[in-house]
Formats: structure tokens, sequence, C-alpha cells
């Protein structure tokens, strides 16, 4: 894909919101360098799990799928020499993206004020859990904490217990695509304005602006929407079948005879549970049918047949079951990286397909410093003598 | 001139529900022209317009379709017009916008979109350069294609109930990793979809500002949702690992959880990250001998000892106020938030202070008066975003786009309106039957309700 080709992206900080932010960027064709401290490297090179489940900062399978489609650098931006060399970088690069805090990113002059003064035209891009400006600016958060200040984790679990955080960083995945959506925004305004801005994303705000439906029923009828209820009759609810769960539903516009007929036990085919009302009145009932009849299927037979029957029923898959199935294999999901140190793997690819364009992973996660020669010598023609020296002084 | 990035852009908007009339509303914000599509036929309007609800006081009111929150929400800043397409006038003046506009969306199952000549084979003969969006379940190819999709049983089928789940009881009566799934909810695939159907548009159209080539998203919200997932998924293709569900707890910070505190469903959230925040978690609870207790001295014997750990930390907060837990924990530099609902998000003075909720007056005519609408969560240093005003009513810009745009008289306009083709009152709807607020409750629908403020 060769939408945001000739663009180039500068990378820092590290973890899962700012390189997720420079992968989509990546994917769609712009040149991401990623710039990493000397030694130790991006944080999520210590995060698991591991390749083999072998802890190795070449390994971590977080940072090999968040790293794809870029080039490494190391490069210690607090030192005055490391300073420098970024200045440099930055000079011809589009897009600066980083997720310090506020007080780091000043410290090290990578935030909007400086990094303008370099390049008037630059799109500089700051990822924190709470944004630039207002009273938490500064203070610490983890994926836990942006969820739970977001409104999302109050909504997130059952309803008669506490409230269960989604796994896998997602705060940070969020706020990764929509900073990359920020700066593609920035980015077209410039084609007619020539300068730059910046783009203060806001981890908290990112996942709160989900909160299509809580907020409205607060602003308009004073009414707090919770997590779900246990009580009900088990539809649109994740419901045990013989192999696992499935998501059984009566939306998709199709009368009830045709979720009754599908589900197959004759006693759901009552009136009395024809209607939402009904159902909602007959819901202890119904649930405990609905476990019988789902107790017959396993999860793909039944989603499928509700496919065809143009319901909409769900099922709950495991990263096995996705990696067998045939549907994202027919859409050519998965896509093969050869890594270095790790090997060949199938990774998941990209969510959009675009027309007569096919994703590419064009090179693996980048080991700590590969490009160094690379950028530096290639790049800022630095010459293989002063290569040196900047390693042994461990700025690089 | 304006400063808003997309000032000039003219975005027709067929979506429906949730994912992507939402991004049309971003677009919105960013200074595009949206035009609804909308239709004035009951059997085919959006059903955010009828059926989502809240509305104002829980009191549907005449043009209920014009009043609904979350269709607010969705909606904001664009022009509605009405066109039955199943006439053949509908569709020819649609395809006309579509010659004169940049961006289409629409989320038509892909038989649906075939057979209004919606693909996008036929569009981009209609506009070569035109930036489609198809947003669908599980795309235009592969052999779900076919199926429709809600977002409440797209999730765990694009994989999220593998890495989400509540602790359970293992042999050695510990708690453990689960084995059933769970759920985000809040229809989080929607978002998933709007975010990424967002940066695909822009990318789309800044190549397109260059080239002059348009392009077709084919955005299939399931592989959308896996994507979002990787790192999990490659957990099985590297170790063989199907789940890893590990409630509130995390692999590497210890303590980390959801912890009850004063009142009913109070909760705040923490994390200790390594040994200093330790220290400063002791202290912070008032307890700074805790921190050489031997149970709990290390990262890995704090993990090893969670279940001792959390009883210790609910002890200490179940009879505390939610800001006084987060105020102690913040004070010492220790990463806590309260669990916030909704109406937490509104009082919010550090969202009040960025600006998270714009404020939009509505006119006079409707009943509604000023309501917060969810802004956005960037914000540009220099650039016009934001929202422009309340969601359209039914229709309203029929004579705008009919007549202005697409040069149609004023006399042909009007018989549209006669033959129902544009219409901007609901036909062949009832009000919707709302459930008193009590009752929710009761059902579990909401956990609460404050009296006073409807």
């Amino acid at each position: 894909m060769d939408l945001l080709d000739g663009i180039r992206v500068l990378e820092l900080g590290g973890d899962t919101s700012a390189p997720f932010c420079a992968r989509l960027l990546a994917d769609y064709g712009a040149e991401v360098v990623k710039i990493e401290p000397p030694g130790t490297g991006d944080p999520a090179r210590r995060k698991g799990p591991f390749a083999g489940d072998d802890p190795h900062p070449e390994k971590s399978l977080p940072f090999l799928y968040l790293n794809t489609n870029k080039l490494g650098l190391t490069l210690d931006v607090s030192s005055s020499t490391g300073k420098r060399i970024l200045d440099r970088l930055v000079e011809d690069t589009d897009i600066v993206v980083h997720n310090f805090t506020p007080s780091e990113s000043e410290a090290l002059g990578v935030d909007y004020a400086s990094l303008s003064e370099l390049k008037p035209a630059i799109v500089a891009v700051s990822i924190t859990p709470f944004g630039l400006s207002g009273p938490l600016r500064d203070r610490p958060a983890t994926d836990l904490e942006v969820f739970a200040y977001s409104g999302h984790l109050f909504h997130s679990g059952d309803s008669d217990r506490e409230p269960l955080r989604n796994a896998l960083d997602q705060s940070w995945y969020v706020a990764g695509v929509n900073a990359a959506t920020a700066a593609t925004a920035a980015l077209f305004q410039r084609l007619f304005t020539g300068t730059g801005q910046q783009v203060d994303v806001s981890a908290a705000e990112c996942l709160a602006t989900h909160m299509v439906q809580a907020v409205p029923y607060y602003d308009y009828m004073g009414a707090i929407k919770g997590r779900r209820p246990v009580r009900g009759s088990g539809f649109e609810e994740l419901m045990p079948a013989r192999d696992g769960h499935v998501v059984p539903s009566v939306q998709g516009s199709q009368p009830w005879a045709v979720v009754a007929d599908l589900i197959g036990l004759e006693e759901l085919k009552d009136e009395k549970f024809a209607s939402g009302a009904g159902r909602i009145e007959h819901g202890e009932e119904l649930m405990e049918l609905l476990k019988m009849g789902l107790a017959e299927w396993d999860r793909r037979p039944l989603f499928e047949a509700s496919g065809e029957r143009r319901l909409v029923f769900g099922m709950a898959q495991d990263a096995g079951d996705l990696y067998d199935c045939p549907h994202l294999a027919e859409r050519d999901f998965f896509v093969e990286v050869d890594h270095p140190e790790v090997g060949a793997a199938k990774y998941p690819g990209f969510g959009p397909l675009l027309h007569a364009e096919s994703y590419q992973v064009r090179r693996a996660a980048p080991l700590l410093g590969e490009h160094n020669r690379h950028v530096y010598c290639g790049r800022l023609g630095l010459s293989d003598e002063e290569l040196v020296q900047l390693h042994a002084n461990k700025v690089i | 001139m304006s400063n808003a990035p997309l000032a000039g852009i003219r975005v027709v908007d067929l979506s429906r529900v949730f994912a992507m009339p939402y991004v049309g509303a971003y677009l919105a914000d960013l200074g595009a022209e949206v035009i609804k599509i909308d239709t004035h036929h009951a059997a085919f309007v959006d059903t955010t317009r009828t059926l989502t609800g809240p509305y104002p006081n829980n009191e549907p009111g005449e043009d209920f379709w014009n009043r609904a929150g979350t269709f607010q929400t969705l909606n904001r800043g664009k022009r509605s017009l009405t066109l039955d397409l199943r006439s053949e006038d509908g569709m020819r003046h649609l395809l006309d916008l579509v010659a004169v506009s940049d961006v289409v969306l629409e989320n038509f199952t892909p038989r649906v979109t075939r057979r209004f000549g919606l693909d996008y084979s036929n569009m981009r003969m209609v506009r070569p350069d035109l930036v489609l969006v198809s947003n669908t379940g599980y795309g235009h190819s592969g052999p779900w294609s076919a199926f429709g999709a809600m977002a409440s049983a797209l999730e765990p089928t694009h994989g999220s109930g593998a890495f989400m789940g509540y602790l359970e009881s293992g042999r050695d009566g510990k708690l453990t990793g689960s084995t059933t799934p769970n759920k985000i909810g809040n229809s989080y695939t929607d978002f998933l979809a709007c975010w990424s159907a967002q940066l695909a548009i822009l990318s789309a159209l800044y190549r397109r500002a260059l080239t002059g080539r348009g392009t077709w998203v084919d955005l299939a919200m399931y592989q959308t949702g896996v994507s979002f997932f990787g790192e999990g998924l490659l957990d099985f293709a590297s170790n063989g690992r199907r789940t890893r569900r590990l409630g509130n707890r995390h692999p590497s910070f210890s303590p980390h959880g959801c912890y009850s505190c004063q009142g009913d469903d109070c909760w705040v959230a923490l994390s200790v990250r390594d040994d200093e925040d330790w220290v400063s978690f002791c202290k912070a609870i008032g307890q700074p001998g805790l921190a050489a207790d031997p149970r709990f001295a290390d990262p890995l014997i704090r993990y090893e000892n969670q279940d001792e750990l959390d009883r210790v930390i609910s002890l200490w907060t179940c009879d505390q106020p939610q800001d006084a837990v987060v105020a102690a924990l913040q004070k010492q530099g220790v990463p806590s938030a309260p669990v916030q609902n909704a109406a937490h998000l509104l009082r919010d003075g550090h969202l009040r202070e960025r600006g998270l909720f714009e404020t939009v007056d509505f006119p006079q005519s409707s009943d509604m008066g000023s309501r917060s609408f969810l802004g956005r969560g960037w914000q540009l240093g220099n650039a016009d975003v934001r929202v422009r005003g309340p969601a359209p009513d039914m229709g309203e810009a029929n004579d705008y786009v009919l007549g202005q745009v697409l040069g149609i008289p004023q006399e042909d306009i009007q018989e549209l309106r006669e033959a129902q083709v544009i219409g901007e009152q609901l036909i062949g709807g009832s009000t919707p039957s709302v459930v008193p607020l009590e009752r929710q409750l009761e059902l579990g629908w909401i956990a609460g309700y404050e009296a006073e403020r409807r």
C-alpha cells in the first residue's frame, strides 16, 4: 500500500501506543525510523510472551508484532551529541510521534515548540495517558488506569462482579490508531497550508469517545449505564455450546421463528417468546431452553448456519481458531514474516483491504540498531569513523 | 480561508447504526460537508433514529426520530437528504450526488450493495477518483461474506474473549486464569472499525490530493477486530497458546487490579509497576512497614501471593471514598484512577479543562436545549476541528442538496416529495415504546439513575 508513500516518520518512546501508530503509518507506505535507547532498547523488548517462551530482547512477540515495516536506530537522545543527530533527522522528517510524558518530552526537546523551531512543517504527535494539558497531564498510568478513567472499564464484565479489564493493552492500541488518524489529518491540511502542527492525543479521551450510549443516557435522562446484566434470556451474551461459547442473537431483522428453528428445540417455537417483551417476561425459562438447545451445537456450524439464515450469531474464538479460520485464509489475512532471530512465522495482517493493493510486510521488526549504518551514513552522510565514535561514546 | 482540514470535501454518508455514522461525524468535525442519506420510510430508516434512544427525560416526543441522544452523537454536524433508494428517481439523484462528492460511506451487506449498484466497479464510473468505504461484518470476499453482523456478537468472534475473563479458583485454592471468555461490550468492535476507517479515508484523501487516484476500502469489522489482537495471536503461532485470561491481573505488575470502595459499584484501579512503586504504595496506604514484608518484598513473590495482597488492599479501600483512595495513591505517584461512569465523566474537571465535551445549543424550535457532545480524543494545535452542530432533522437539507447542489428545479423537488421519494416526517412508524427507568433498573439495563437530573 502506497497511500503515504514519501512520508517520513520518526518514532520515539516505545512500548505500544507510539509504535502502533507508527506501524499503521508504515503499513500505509510511510518510511518509519524507530529510535531506541542504546543498550536496553524499546521497553517492549522486555515484554512477554516471547517466541519459544525464550525471554530475549529480539524475541518479544508484542515487539515483533508492533514494529514490522520499520527501520531501527539506536540513539541516546538525552545526550547532547544524540540530540544534535536527532535534530538532523527531524529536519527531513514529516511526522514525529512519541509517547513520552509531557515533562519528559520537554526535557528531551521533542515537544512541539522545540521541534517546530527546527522545522515549521513538522507534524508533532504526542500520545499520553491524559493529554498535554489539564490537571492530570503528568499523572502516571498503565493501560488499566486509562481504561478505568475513560469510562470503559465500568461497562466491561458482569454487573454482579467487579469491572473486568480487557487484556492486551487495548487502550494503547486505540490511542495509536487515533493518533495515526489525527496525524494524517494534519498532513492533509499541510498540503494546503504548508505548516505543521501539534497533535495532542489523550489515550483516556480516545476511549471515552466510545461512550456514545452511556454519555447521552446520563445527559438526556440521568441514567447510568452499567455492566451487562446477568439476568435476562441469554441472547446477545456469551452462552455455553458443546465445544465452547457462542453468542446467540435475535438481531438481524428475522422473525423469532427463524431463530427458534435454527436452535432446533421445539419448546422455543412457543409464541410467548416471539416478541421482545415476551422474551423479557419469560427470560429465565428462555435461558434454560436456550442452554439445552445450544448444548447440541458446536460453535462454527451454528455460526455458519445462522449467517446463512441472515441471523447474526457470534462465537468465542481463540487464537488457534483464528489461525484456522477459512474466511481469514481466503482473504489472505495472515502473512509470512521471516525474522533473523526467531525464524519464519505467520503474522496477523491488516484490517482494511484496499482495492488492487496488497498488504505487505516489507521487513520484519528491526534488530536493536539494525539500520544505524544505513540511516546515519546513508541518509545523514556520517563517515564510518564518526559511526565508530558514536558507538564508543554510547550515543548509538 | 477556512482552517478546517477537510474544508471543501463532500461526503455522502449512506451508513447506518454506529461504526460508520461515527466516521461521518468526525469528518464533519474536521470540516467536510457530510450529507447523510436518510429515508423517511420507517421500515428502512437508520435504527438509531428510532430504536436506540435515549430521549430527553425518557420521552420520545412528537418528532422522536430527530431527538435520540446516541443518534445525535453519531450524526452531529451532518446534513440530511432523504431518498427512497427503491425508486429510480431516488437512485438517480444519489448517483448525481456521488458524482460531485469525494467520499462515500456505506455499510450495507454485500448483497444489498450490489443490488443498489453501489459497488466500487459502478461507483468509480460515476466518480473516478472516489474514496469509497464499504463497511461490513465480514468483507466483500470469503466464505462468510454474505453474513450480517452486530458488534455485540462480533466481538468474541474476532478473539477478544480469548484474552479476557474472570479469574477462577484453581485446584490449589488459588485464583487462576479463566477458561470462560468474557466481553468488553459497549459495542467495542464498532469503534475499532470506526477508527480504522477514518485512518484509511484520510490516508486515501492524502494520496488522492497528490495523484488524483481514489480507492475502495473493503472494511470487514471481523478482520479489523482481529488485527487489534495480533500480539495475542502470535503467541499461538509461536508457542501454541490459545488463550490468556488474567482477570484484572497483569503478567509483570502486581498488585494490579480493581478494588471496591465505599458506596455502591464504586471501584478504584491501581497498578504497582516495580519495587519503587511498591514502597510508595505501602506509604500511601499508611503501612510503610509492609514494604519489607517477606510475603511481598519483590515482584516475583508479590505475583505469587496476589490473592493475599488483594485482600490486604481491599481491606484498605473498602470503607474509603473512591476519590480519597485515588488521592492517597496519586500523592505517592502510584498509578491509580477511579473507575468512572458517564456521570463522573461529565463532571470531571480535567476533561472539562481539556474540552472533551462540547456544548451544542439546539435551535429554539426544538425543545432539546443544549447538550454535551463527546468530542475527540485528540487535539490539533492549529486547525478548526469541532462539533459543528446537532444532528440533522430528517430531510432538513432536501431543498439545499437537490436544489442548490444538484440544480433540480423547485417544482420537481415538490414532485419528489409528493411521490414520497423524499420527505421530512417519518411515515409508517409508531412512537417507540420506552421502558420507565425504574423498570430498566429492575431488568439490569441500567445501573442506576438520578431522578433529579431528569
